[in-house]
């Protein structure tokens, strides 16, 4: 009992240190890139396209993620039993689209912030 | 039988589907270039005409502010109102009325491709490498092959042009029922039965066989193929001998044990066609004339009609996912070892 209360105390963490990691990394990329945009138009436009293309990345790696979720057992499976692995797996897909949409996540708070505080 | 659990697990793993795909429709849209005052205030409109539409509308808020109060009145099934195409008229509402003319061709195709694909899998499993296999493999390559926006100009020009057996466009034999179209449902097939109206019932279905075929010769053809090559797996399979050792006869074996494994493949891809046939259903409401949510999706993405393309958008990703839990749980009915 204890040692799962500590195995999924574990995991939790290391998943959310997972998302912040890609979420910081999204903020940073998210003001470079508003910078940039700025430079070559309105603060309006930037944020509305930092916004917007930080929101592609976190409605890509959410869909990704709950398709991992509903198929990735199945995908494994199927390499399997067709004997065509290829080092895919479930676990490994939904790390990958938590980053993604964590990553999603910072670039549109870094268009938020730059809306609120400038 | 199908644990509560399971299906509890899965209808919740909607929840972050939809959301995605809002996000994901949301961002598209913001990205997409031009601005939607101009679109719904007119080309002609003065810098202050468009900048009281986009007040009204919203667009002068925040980016995030959009995206909350697009997010929020999604979860209340509140998509907004049209901007262009039905000026005024909430999205939900327009929804309504073409969605049921879109399932209802989606459907018939689907079950058209059932009914054929099934049986020709099975028989060109049976009579492996014989004349017989050799044709319909012909035909399902050929149904794969060929896009409805061809097959469906070709089919109207045989069947309705040079013979003369079906009409060429629309739902109905407008000029028969002055009182116009029963709205209860929306899918004609259903109303007319609703209302005991059997001379309805027969013009929709003499009007929607044509369509639904065109839909229907693709998915047939995928059910088909993947029919035989499941079939062929499972005749190989250690207790289909085993069956044949005790004197059980070769086609009822096939039947009896061979069927219910060999249609997990099948249902996996029969619900994946469901999600082609709703896209298909576009090319075919277009070429028939039919003015389903396809022409609809058409018209408002011609229009800039941001909030009648999210709704859409968002009504097919519910609808194919809902599609792909019922055959989530039909494998589990199939197979019970999957649930596990």
């Amino acid at each position: 009992m204890r040692s799962t209360e500590v195995a999924t105390g574990t995991g939790l963490a290391t998943a959310v240190r997972r998302l912040a990691t890609a979420g910081g990394a999204g903020v940073v990329v998210g003001l470079v890139a508003l910078a940039g945009l700025t430079l070559d138009g309105t603060l309006r436009a930037a944020t509305e396209t930092t916004f917007a293309v930080g929101a592609l990345l976190l409605g890509f790696g959410v869909l990704g993620w709950s398709g991992s979720v509903m198929a990735g057992r199945g995908i494994e499976n199927m390499q399997r039993y067709m004997d065509t692995g290829s080092d895919w797996t479930e676990t490994d897909s939904r790390r990958a689209m938590a980053r993604i949409s964590g990553f999603g996540v910072g670039v549109m708070l870094a268009g938020s912030l730059a809306t609120v505080l400038l | 039988m199908i644990s509560k659990r399971y299906i509890f697990k899965r209808l919740l793993l909607l929840v972050p589907v939809l959301f995605g795909v809002a996000t994901l429709v949301f961002s598209i849209l913001h990205l997409s270039p031009g601005n939607p005052a101009t679109v719904v205030a007119g080309q002609q409109a003065s810098a202050e005409e468009i900048r009281q539409v986009e007040q009204r509308l919203g667009l002068n808020d925040p980016v995030w502010v959009q995206y909350g109060r697009f997010m929020l009145d999604a979860v209340q099934l509140n998509l907004g109102e049209s901007w262009v195409i039905r000026k005024g008229e909430p999205v939900t509402s327009v929804l309504r009325w073409k969605f049921p003319i879109t399932l209802e061709l989606a459907v018939l195709g689907q079950i058209a491709g059932i009914m054929f694909g099934i049986p020709i899998g099975i028989v060109s499993a049976i009579k492996q490498d014989t004349i017989t296999d050799h044709l319909s493999r012909v035909g399902a390559l050929s149904g794969i092959s060929i896009p409805i926006f061809w097959s469906g100009p070709l089919v109207i020009l045989l069947f309705s042009v040079s013979l003369g057996w079906f009409p060429t466009s629309g739902r109905l034999t407008q000029r028969a029922y002055e009182g116009g179209a029963p709205q209860t449902t929306g899918a004609l097939l259903v109303d007319s039965l609703l209302e005991g109206n059997i001379i309805m019932f027969i013009d929709a279905a003499w009007h929607l066989f044509l369509p639904a075929m065109v839909i229907g010769i693709y998915s047939m053809a995928l059910i088909s193929r993947m029919m035989r090559s499941s079939m062929l797996e499972v005749v190989r399979q250690d207790y289909i001998r085993t069956a044949h050792a005790k004197g059980q006869g070769r086609k009822i074996t096939l039947l009896k044990h061979g069927l219910r494994n060999a249609l997990i493949p099948v249902v996996t891809v029969i619900g994946i066609q469901f999600g082609s046939l709703l896209g298909g259903a576009v090319l075919t409401e277009t070429v028939f004339n039919i003015r389903g949510i396809g022409m609809l999706l058409v018209d408002a993405i011609t229009d800039g009609d941001y909030p009648i393309i999210q709704g859409t958008v968002l009504l097919f990703a519910l609808v194919f996912t809902m599609v792909n839990l019922i055959v989530d749980l039909t494998y589990s009915y199939l197979d019970p070892r999957i649930e596990q």
